[in-house]
C-alpha cells in the first residue's frame, strides 16, 4: 500500500461540517499537491474528478442516461474505495429521485441495479418507503420538501455524504484512501460554498479589511471573481 | 570456533541490533520526515520543531550500537546461540520501535499543524512507543553480561 505522509500532511484540515467555514485550499493549490500522487493513483483519482464533474446533473440527461453511465463506472472502477463513494452517491441519488417521483405522483422511475432499488421496489407505495429508519435523513429530506426549501433538503443530502465520508476517512493514515476522502469532501466543501455568494462575498470583505485595512475594499469585487473563478476552472 | 554455522550465527546476533535498528530509524525517520515536509508546506512558522519530532527515530540505531559493542566478543560455540538469541530479538524489536515511532511522529506533526498547542502532547505516544525501545535495549545489556564468558572479549 502506498503511503502519502508528505500529501496528506501539506493538506490543512477540513472544518467539522461543510458549512462551518471557508474551503481551506483553493482548487489550484490542491491541483499542484495532487501532483505527488504516483500516476496509478493519480488515473483513480481523475476517475473520481471525473464521476463528480458528471454528477452534476443536466436537465436533458435522462434515467436510462444515469443507469447506462453506472454501469461504465462500475466497470471501469477498480479502488475498492472509489467504487464504494461512487456506489454510495448512486445510492442517495436514486433514493432522491424515487422520493420526488412518489411525491409528485409520477409513475415509478427507472432504477440503477442497487440494493435500495429493490428496497424502493417493495416499498413504492409507503410514504418516504419506510426508509426513515434505514436512511434516517430522508425523513427531514422530505419535511424540507414539504417546506418548499429546497436549500435545506440539498443541506440535509450533503450532511449525510458528508458524515459518511468523515466516518470513512477515520479509518485511514496518510494512504491513498486518505486522499481520496480528502478529495470527496473538499468537494462538498467547494459546491455548497458555490451556492452561498453573499456569504463568501461578506467573508472576503472582512478578510481584506482585516488584514490590509478599509483603504482596498473598493477593489475587493474583481479580486474575489478572480478567485471563485479559479477555482471553478481548476475543480478536481 | 570450528562450527561455520555457530559462527554465522553468533555474528548475525552481534551485528543484528545495529542493522535492524538502523533499518527501523531509516524507515521511521522517513515517514517522520515525509510529514515534516507536508506540513511545512502548510504552516507558516515553527518548521524546527517539526523537524526535530521526526528525527525522534534516531535513537534506536544509537540502541542498537551499544547493544552491538555489549555483545562483541570472540565467539565461542558455547556463546553463540545466546548472542544470536538476544541479537537478532533485540533487533527486531528496535526496527518495529522505530518504524512504528515514526508513524506516531508522523501523526503528531499532521494534529500539530492545525493545532500548535498539542505539540508536547502529541509527541507522547512517540515516547511511549520509545520507552518499549529502552526496555529492549536495557535488558538486551543485562542479559549480556550473563552469557558465557568469551576467552578474550574485543
Amino acid at each position: 500500500m502506498t503511503t502519502y505522509y508528505t500529501l496528506v500532511a501539506s493538506l490543512p484540515p477540513l472544518p467539522r461540517s461543510f458549512d462551518a467555514g471557508p474551503i481551506p485550499i483553493t482548487a489550484s493549490t490542491l491541483r499542484h499537491r495532487l501532483s505527488m500522487l504516483t500516476d496509478a493513483d493519480r488515473f483513480v483519482t481523475d476517475q473520481l474528478a471525473d464521476f463528480f464533474r458528471w454528477d452534476r446533473q443536466p436537465i436533458e440527461r435522462s434515467d436510462g442516461d444515469v443507469i447506462a453511465r453506472h454501469q461504465q463506472l462500475k466497470r471501469q472502477i477498480r479502488n475498492p474505495l472509489v467504487l464504494r463513494l461512487v456506489e454510495h452517491r448512486f445510492e442517495v441519488r436514486t433514493l432522491v429521485a424515487a422520493l420526488r417521483c412518489q411525491r409528485d405522483g409520477a409513475p415509478r422511475p427507472e432504477l440503477p441495479a442497487l440494493p435500495v432499488s429493490t428496497w424502493i421496489r417493495r416499498h413504492w407505495d409507503k410514504a418516504g418507503f419506510g426508509s426513515s429508519s434505514r436512511y434516517p435523513w430522508v425523513a427531514v429530506f422530505c419535511q424540507a420538501l414539504d417546506e418548499k426549501q429546497p436549500k435545506h433538503a440539498q443541506y440535509e443530502l450533503f450532511s449525510e455524504l458528508w458524515q459518511v465520508w468523515s466516518r470513512l476517512d477515520q479509518q485511514y493514515h496518510f494512504t491513498f484512501e486518505s486522499v481520496v476522502l480528502y478529495l470527496a469532501r473538499w468537494e462538498i466543501l467547494f459546491r455548497w460554498s458555490s451556492q452561498n455568494t453573499e456569504l463568501g462575498q461578506q467573508r472576503f470583505d472582512d478578510l481584506v479589511e482585516d488584514i490590509l485595512g478599509s483603504s482596498v475594499v473598493p477593489h475587493r469585487e474583481s479580486a474575489l471573481e478572480f478567485s471563485v473563478g479559479d477555482d471553478r476552472v481548476a475543480s478536481p | 570456533m570450528e562450527s561455520p554455522f555457530w559462527d554465522m550465527m553468533g555474528m548475525l546476533g552481534i551485528y543484528a541490533p545495529l542493522a535492524l535498528g538502523a533499518i527501523g530509524s531509516i524507515l521511521g525517520c522517513s515517514a517522520g520526515g515525509q510529514a515534516a515536509c507536508g506540513a511545512m508546506l502548510d504552516v507558516e512558522s515553527g518548521y524546527g520543531r517539526l523537524v526535530g519530532l521526526s528525527a525522534l527515530p534516531s535513537s534506536q540505531t544509537i540502541y542498537g550500537i551499544v547493544v552491538m559493542l555489549s555483545l562483541n566478543r570472540t565467539i565461542e560455540i558455547e556463546s553463540a546461540p545466546g548472542l544470536f538469541a538476544i541479537g537478532s530479538l533485540c533487533g527486531v524489536a528496535l526496527l518495529f520501535s522505530g518504524w512504528f515511532q515514526g508513524k506516531c511522529c508522523a501523526s503528531a506533526i499532521h494534529a500539530t499543524k492545525s493545532k500548535p498547542e498539542i505539540f508536547g502532547l502529541s509527541a507522547a505516544p512517540a515516547a511511549i512507543v520509545e520507552g518499549f525501545a529502552v526496555f529492549a535495549f536495557i535488558f538486551a545489556l543485562i542479559l549480556a553480561g550473563s552469557l558465557p564468558a568469551a576467552t578474550g572479549g574485543v
